[in-house]
């Protein structure tokens, strides 16, 4: 497996220019090669998980912080998307960014009393206040139209093209995913990614080096949010109505079960999360409600066997303890019984 | 004035069940040292198993209590053996992904055994009201008290004079310390673990009864709950937990007499939210309890 994944890199960085212009070539061609609106369904639900997993990794793999919540961000952006669209009939274009700046100032809120506390506070806090959205929006009538839910969500308009199908729709979902993963990276490699990093590895040296960790975690928050915004503002205009059935806790853990099983702390992962989750979804489809017990079982083998994910980061800390699982495993073998517990403070 | 007493009263009732399903969630968090995501399906497992067992021996509560508490238990086990036993030394996030997982499956499972519907709970104690002046107390509401009452004098009766008990308050402070002095810590660990969801699992019972509906999807609003109660008592400090959950059940319910039923869930969850901005430490006062 990891030899697999070596080698695949190897390649990578070997032929660099080729392949990305032959991804390039291919991802503009399907909807040419394929025009099956089925077959385009599929790839605007990978491409949008894609960007929406990636965007929790930013949180959950790049800066350690526990995240599950990703649902009511995504909730946020795509209402917010819908009640300008309808109430005031803003331009689509204009709301994308609005949307994400909206839900990175809610990610704020969010993040600001878990700063400094350790990671699990956050995550139950998202998981409430992910079921808080979710309930607001089915109770709040005058805005959200409550269970009826907002209809006739107007479709976006480029140049006088109408972009109403799932064929059209495919590249405006290619266009943000291309966009996040540019920006991501560029983040990634810069300062801030470093600091992101750096808490992710070791909190209190990243502190003890002079990285303001408050400050870093609450931004890492911050572009999480606004990209699962913007995607939430992305998808409301394609599936044309929503309501917050759409938004339940079951899809961040969908989310959530992507990003794990394709990988944490990788920009390729999510993407692969999604790819496989996605298509597993169309393939398990006969099974029906069986999928979700899928899922469970596949997080748990995968944190078994792999805690970083398929292709996530293998040589963080995602990856779990090595030196310290070597250490138990042979105080095993020579003890029989001795299990070496320890507490990590 | 009126509404506001018997509002108060339902509040007391109804945090006396989050009491007992905190001090199940500190038990855990304390003696294993790893936050959990279960807490919630084990509360409706126990809610499922009182349910099939007054369906099948009639209303006996006690009967009911024993069948909850030994379902959660068996589930405890479940989660134990999976989401914790070798993620001691590892980072936390993975355990706590694991349970993420586990609590998924459960939920899912549930869902597909028992249906995805609500059910409605059988009538266990019958419907009689005492009033008191101009206030109202169900027959229900009494026994869920004393029930809740008796739990909590018998655990802090296991935990203060039992060996068990003296394990698992060392395993709490210390595991390398305790496994020196000849404790089996994983044996200890998985009986704190336990302990704590049969008394979620009595919580559920006691849920069910007092709404007279269960359903598989009851557990994650729960749970969470269960966690923001424990919070507010300092998150292992068993005794300032019941005294959170208490408080919970109280806001949540003068909450819903202010604006609508429907947004019960939303209180809870801000006041934990307050709670982390103003006091994160809880009732507690204790240094260095975080986990």
């Amino acid at each position: 497996m990891k030899n697999i994944i070596q080698k695949c890199k190897e390649i990578y960085i070997k032929n660099k220019i080729i392949i990305v212009v032959l991804a390039a070539i291919i991802t503009l061609v399907l909807p040419v090669l394929v025009p099956k609106s089925y077959f385009m369904g599929i790839m605007c639900r990978i491409l949008m998980y894609a960007t929406l997993a990636g965007s929790l990794n930013v949180i959950n793999g790049y800066s350690g912080q526990m995240c599950i919540g990703q649902a009511g961000f995504f909730c946020i952006g795509a209402y917010c998307e819908a009640i300008l669209a309808t109430r005031f009939g803003i331009n689509f274009w204009i709301i994308i960014p609005l949307a994400g700046l909206v839900t990175a100032i809610v990610g704020l809120g969010i993040s600001l009393p878990t700063l400094k506390m350790k990671g699990i506070y956050l995550s139950i806090v998202t998981l409430g206040f992910s079921e808080i959205v979710r309930l607001t929006a089915l109770n709040w009538e005058s805005v959200t139209g409550g269970p009826m839910g907002i209809k006739g969500i107007p479709t976006p308009n480029l140049f006088g093209f109408e972009i109403s199908n799932s064929k059209t729709y495919y590249f405006i979902f290619l266009a943000i995913a291309i966009l996040f993963i540019f920006v991501t990276k560029r983040v990634v490699k810069s300062r801030i990614g470093r600091a992101w990093l750096a808490i992710r590895e070791d909190q209190l040296a990243a502190k003890s080096l002079g990285v303001e960790v408050p400050k870093y975690k609450a931004f890492n928050f911050m572009y999480g949010a606004f990209w699962a915004g913007v995607v939430g503002a992305v998808y409301a205009p394609y599936v044309r109505f929503i309501d917050s059935t759409f938004f339940t806790l079951d899809e961040g853990f969908n989310i959530l079960s992507m990003v794990i099983i394709g990988g944490q702390g990788t920009l390729v992962g999510p993407v692969c999360g999604s790819v496989i989750v996605n298509l597993l979804t169309e393939v398990l489809r006969p099974i029906g409600e069986w999928r979700m017990v899928a899922y469970a079982i596949l997080i748990i083998v995968m944190m078994w066997w792999r805690p970083q994910g398929l292709v996530g980061a293998s040589d963080s800390i995602l990856a779990g303890d090595k030196g310290n699982g070597k250490k138990l495993e042979k105080s095993k073998q020579k003890g029989g019984g001795a299990h070496g517990v320890s507490v990590r403070s | 004035m009126e509404y506001l007493f018997n509002q108060i009263i339902n509040g007391l009732c109804q945090g006396s069940i989050y009491a007992l399903m905190a001090v199940g969630y500190s038990v855990v968090v304390g003696v294993v040292g790893m936050v959990t995501f279960t807490h919630g399906e084990v509360i409706m497992i126990g809610a499922f198993a009182a349910f099939y067992i007054f369906q099948a021996f009639g209303n006996n509560l006690l009967l009911g209590l024993i069948a909850s508490f030994s379902a959660s238990w068996l589930i405890g086990m479940f989660v134990y053996k999976v989401c914790y036993e070798r993620f001691f030394n590892a980072p936390r996030h993975i355990s706590l992904i694991c349970t993420i997982g586990v609590s998924m499956l459960i939920k899912n499972l549930a869902q597909i055994i028992f249906g995805p519907n609500q059910k409605p709970m059988l009538n266990v104690i019958e419907n009689k009201f005492f009033a008191l002046g101009t206030i109202q107390i169900s027959l229900v509401q009494v026994i869920i008290i004393i029930t809740v009452v008796v739990l909590a004098i018998l655990l802090s009766l296991f935990i203060n004079k039992t060996r068990w008990g003296i394990s698992l308050r060392a395993v709490s402070q210390d595991k390398s310390a305790s496994y020196l002095m000849g404790i089996n810590v994983k044996r200890t660990a998985m009986i704190g673990n336990c302990v704590g969801c049969g008394f979620g699992g009595v919580a559920g019972m006691l849920l069910a009864i007092y709404y007279q509906t269960l359903s598989a999807t009851m557990g994650s609003s729960l749970g969470m709950k269960a966690f923001s109660s424990s919070v507010l008592g300092g998150l292992t400090d068993i005794r300032c937990s019941a005294l959170g959950g208490l408080c919970i059940g109280i806001i949540e319910n003068l909450g819903i007499t202010i604006t609508s039923a429907s947004f019960r869930d939303v209180f809870a969850f801000g006041f934990l939210i307050l709670i982390l901005i103003i006091k994160p430490e809880g009732f507690a006062s204790k240094k260095g309890v975080r986990p």
